[in-house]
């Protein structure tokens, strides 16, 4: 196992910044969490997220150009990187195992 | 119409969001703001909205780190430390009088310091060096007197065996008495030396390794001596000494001793010293005095068991104390004596080893008094943090002249702690010189301040671990305080607006002004009471003494002969002398002599119930003559009266008024308790006169003679005119009579100035640091003066052209120096009245302070001031405007 740990949340907005392909930033990715996932978040949470993806190196992120919506201000596009694809294939890989270990009668009993 | 979030809000947002990710952040918040609107109406997006600001605020929201954009290079890369080197060596050589300045100021400094704090350790380590030291007590003993509350070191024979007999947790005990040198011989050698008589505990009880010979068995027979390391090289050189025999005694009173081990000598800081240690029981009063409890001569040291406490000890000491001088203790309440918040009219107490060196009352006045070590630091003190001072003062005023550089160096990205280490370290540099050089200056001036101060320090003395613990602390202290805070105020410095010129000409004026009014606090307070310390102290010498000490030439004997027979043959020798008056013997001299020995003897008795305790003086026929002392009734002793040299006294003015007899000559004085009849009678009274120091204490004086008792000084009163012949001639005759005595003869006059040798040298530390306090201020003002005037050269050039005088110009610059001073001397004055108030009262003898003192000190210092600026201001008022105002 890698030492790198990726939260809930975490995963979710390195899925949406992957997702996104390019057109990352605060608003689209507080946009899409709320479309796909229903949930209300703060702002303040998803830039502290950002960032913290950064910090572990998962995305990287560059400065984009101005938009007169944003009154000239520029934004902050973040990307996935090569190290971020590889932890959340490897997440997706990790499931997959455990869903094939699991005996097929332990969901259906469990009353779903 | 484009709705906007709350402006306030943004406010917030800008305001307290981190700089480096506000701008993405505010766009993503509008952005997010008009999609709500949009979306939900404009009360939901506000509402929206300020949650979501309130999000990203400290402390909620995650600062993004600002990644650096230059290489960092370590702040001891090589490079970096060359070129710290270079700049910090261009940066000393092109201010080489500022660099001259601090060195010297902080070399002195140091140096004196180390002078001062070498006494002071000395002092403070005083019998520091016994193992188990706090377990060791000297026992003194307390009476609450109504006259005078007494505490006395000096013990009887039989206490210290009733002590270690009744008390269990006494480990040890030794008596320790010490008096003058003895004679030892050794085949036909003669040596003076300081044979003390001690128990045999006392080679355990103290920590003085004991080199051949056991600690055991050293001391078993009363035959047995231990002898220094140093008398043995004297005595016999490369011999083995144990087993020897040696002589000790004066003629027709030797004793023979068997060398039985050898000691290390007594160290310099030590309360006990010794050249030889031999059995207490061989003491010429012990079979005499070995059961009497009041007969008090010698000092008694004990060590207790680990876990007892004092206080606890000493109480109970009282019961013994009871039981052993219930006569004294009697006697003390006859006279009213009360007992003190101990509950104790009389009592046996103990003084710790460490505190015996600073108690004067029970170490014989042998101590320093502690306040006086306080004293010495408090000086080396003021010095040190004038020397800082200066340094600041001057580092932080040519700060100014560097602040382009530290603008560049900041503009190419160096750190704030970068700049604080680099111009720290040049401080601390520039420290180690004055360091370096004040050690070499002390190393260089040691043998004059050992001349000057009676002092033996040797360097080995200041490579102790604990001294030198204690300078590098000095050294840590100052360079933090005098380079620390200069460079703290360089590093933050702002680099936009140093390199635009803007804080170039700023003044610092509060902290350098408080700093310069401290300074001359500092020294003109040291003035003030230098200077009535010295008058005090000429006063205390002017004292009338009581005799005529001039024209006396006082020879100590020696142990090598007989002062009786020196002392008749040199009667006969100069009895048809005209040019000597006359010729008279004594015990104890008067002043300290060449031999430097000091002695007293007392006699104390109870008389009519009434505590008496007089100096019991030694004299020959012909005393009250040589020191031409008048009798205000009675008689001198005379020949022609057998009796006068068995038990006839002539007394002193306040003995005669203790006895409290209508008539006192032909009174008789004698113990109450004593009834065999040896009482003295009274045959005259003279005024009192002076025997010993006045820091010493006062006592009336019994005079007596007797055969039985020897003479150690020889006084020969000789005619006014031609004193040095008479001197010669007395030598010359001296090597006649006794010539196995070398002749140490002196002037009494120099002797009685050297009872003032302590307050002298005392009064000559504190000239010599007065002195150099003041120059090193007006050092450091010379220097500020400098600075200050360089920066106004085009305001005097402008003054010169509008027509200012040349007299207007050094006042106008003179003005804001003298006004520091003045305040400093406002602080000073009170200061030193009041302090030097409280210590002339431990006087009876004192001075009134003048007001001429504190004019003469303020007047002196504010001159000195105005001479220092002046030296600047003159130049600068006197140079051509044209030059002044041209040069950009």
């Amino acid at each position: 196992m890698r030492r790198t740990y990726l939260g809930e949340f975490e995963e979710i907005v390195l899925l949406m910044v992957a997702i996104l392909d390019g057109q990352a930033y605060g608003v689209t990715v507080s946009q899409e969490i709320e479309q796909h996932t229903g949930r209300i978040v703060t702002f303040g949470t998803v830039h502290n997220t950002l960032i913290r993806l950064e910090e572990k190196g998962f995305v990287k992120s560059e400065l984009g150009g101005a938009t007169a919506e944003r009154g000239g201000r520029r934004k902050r596009l973040f990307r996935v990187t090569a190290l971020g694809s590889r932890a959340l294939q490897d997440i997706q890989q990790l499931r997959n195992e455990l869903w094939q270990l699991m005996p097929p009668q332990s969901l259906k009993l469990s009353g779903l | 119409m484009k709705s906007t979030p709350p402006r306030w809000a943004q406010r917030l947002l800008a305001w307290l969001h981190p700089a480096n990710t506000l701008e993405e952040v505010e766009g993503d918040l509008d952005e997010l703001y008009a999609y709500w609107h949009q979306r939900a109406g404009k009360t939901q997006a506000t509402l929206r909205y300020l949650l979501n600001v309130l999000s990203v605020l400290p402390p909620f929201v995650r600062r993004r780190q600002q990644p650096h954009s230059y290489p960092q290079p370590s702040l001891f890369h090589p490079d970096m430390i060359r070129s710290y080197i270079k700049i910090a060596l261009r940066n000393l050589w092109r201010s080489k009088g500022y660099t001259a300045v601090n060195v010297v100021g902080l070399s002195v400094a140091f140096c004196i310091c180390l002078f001062l704090f070498l006494t002071a350790y000395r002092q403070f380590t005083f019998d520091s060096f016994h193992k188990d030291g706090d377990r060791i007590f000297q026992t003194y003993l307390f009476a609450n007197d109504p006259e005078r509350v007494s505490r006395t070191g000096g013990m009887p024979l039989p206490l210290m065996p009733a002590l270690k007999a009744d008390f269990p947790e006494v480990e040890a005990a030794a008596r320790i008495m010490s008096g003058r040198t003895s004679l030892v011989e050794y085949r036909g050698k003669y040596v003076d030396k300081m044979v003390i008589q001690t128990d045999p505990d006392f080679l355990t009880l103290f920590s003085f390794p004991l080199i051949k010979g056991s600690s055991d068995v050293a001391l078993r027979d009363l035959s047995s001596i231990v002898v220094s390391e140093a008398m043995a090289k004297a005595v016999f050189g490369n011999e083995d000494p144990i087993g020897k025999h040696l002589l000790i005694g004066s003629e027709g009173n030797k004793k023979q001793y068997i060398v039985t081990g050898i000691i290390a000598d007594s160290p310099d800081n030590s309360s006990v010293h010794y050249d030889a240690l031999v059995r207490i029981e061989t003491a010429p009063n012990y079979q005499t005095d070995k059961d009497n409890w009041y007969a008090n001569s010698h000092r008694v040291f004990i060590r207790v068991a680990p876990d007892v406490d004092q206080t606890a000890f000493e109480a109970r000491l009282k019961p013994f104390a009871q039981k052993y001088f219930a006569n004294t203790i009697q006697d003390l309440r006859k006279k009213g004596a009360k007992p003190d918040e101990r509950s104790d009219v009389f009592a046996i107490r103990l003084q710790k080893l460490a505190d015996v060196h600073f108690d004067r009352d029970i170490s014989n006045g042998k101590g320093a008094p502690i306040a006086l070590i306080y004293v010495l630091i408090g000086i080396g003190v003021f010095i040190l943090s004038i020397a800082c001072i200066n340094f600041i003062n001057m580092s932080i005023a040519r700060s100014f002249t560097r602040a382009k550089e530290v603008g560049v160096r900041k503009s190419l990205g160096a750190q704030k702690h970068q700049l604080f280490g680099q111009i720290w370290s040049e401080s601390t540099f520039i420290c180690f010189i004055g360091f370096v050089t004040g050690i070499t200056l002390t190393c260089l001036l040691l043998g004059t301040f050992n001349s000057t101060f009676q002092t033996k320090f040797t360097l080995t003395y200041a490579f102790q671990p604990g001294f030198i613990a204690w300078m590098v602390g000095v050294f840590v202290v100052v360079t933090f305080i005098a380079g620390g805070y200069p460079a703290w105020q360089m590093a933050r410095f702002n680099a936009v607006e140093v390199l635009k010129g803007k804080v170039s000409l700023k003044r610092p004026g509060l902290l350098r002004n408080s700093l310069i009014v401290t300074q001359f606090t500092m020294s003109s307070l040291l003035a003030c009471c230098t200077l009535i310390a010295i008058q005090q102290v000429d006063h205390l010498r002017q004292q009338p003494v009581g005799f005529d000490k001039e024209q006396v030439i006082s020879i100590p004997v020696g142990n090598q002969v007989n002062g009786r027979q020196v002392l008749g043959r040199l009667r006969n020798r100069l009895t048809n002398d005209p040019t000597v008056l006359a010729v008279t013997g004594t015990s104890t001299n008067l002043g300290k002599g060449k031999d430097r020995v000091t002695s007293r003897s007392t006699f104390g008795f109870t008389y009519k119930g009434k505590q008496i305790t007089t100096d019991w003086l030694l004299v020959d026929y012909d005393y009250l003559k040589t020191l031409d002392m008048k009798l205000l009734a009675g008689r001198d002793f005379d020949p022609a009266y057998a009796a006068d040299s068995v038990n006839r006294v002539v007394v002193t003015e306040s003995m005669a008024k203790l006895i409290d007899a209508k008539q006192p000559v032909g009174a008789f004085i004698r113990d109450d308790s004593d009834t065999t009849g040896a009482k003295s009678e009274i045959i005259g009274v003279v005024p009192d006169f002076q025997l010993y120091s006045v820091a010493d204490e006062a006592r009336p004086i019994a005079m007596h003679i007797s055969n039985r008792e020897d003479i150690h000084y020889v006084f020969v009163r000789v005619a006014p005119q031609s004193l040095a012949q008479s001197m010669d001639k007395i030598k010359k005759i001296w090597q006649e009579v006794a010539p196995q005595s070398e002749f140490l003869g002196s002037f009494l006059d120099e002797n009685v100035d050297g009872w003032y040798q302590n307050e002298q040298a005392m009064s000559q530390i504190f000239s010599l640091a007065a002195s150099i306090a003041m120059l090193l201020s007006c050092l450091g003002l010379f220097a500020i003066a400098l600075l200050v005037i360089e920066q106004r050269t085009k305001e005097i050039g402008i003054r010169k052209v509008m027509g200012a005088s040349v007299v207007n110009i050094i006042v106008v610059l003179s003005r804001d120096f003298v006004k520091l001073v003045a305040i400093a001397l406002a602080i000073a004055i009170p200061l030193a009245w009041f302090g030097m108030q409280k210590w002339l009262d431990n006087y009876a003898e004192r001075i009134t302070i003048s007001i001429w003192i504190f004019a003469g000190v303020g007047l002196a210092s504010l001159l000195a001031a105005l001479a220092t600026v002046s030296f600047h201001s003159i130049k600068a008022a006197l140079m051509n405007p044209v030059k002044s105002l041209r040069s950009e």
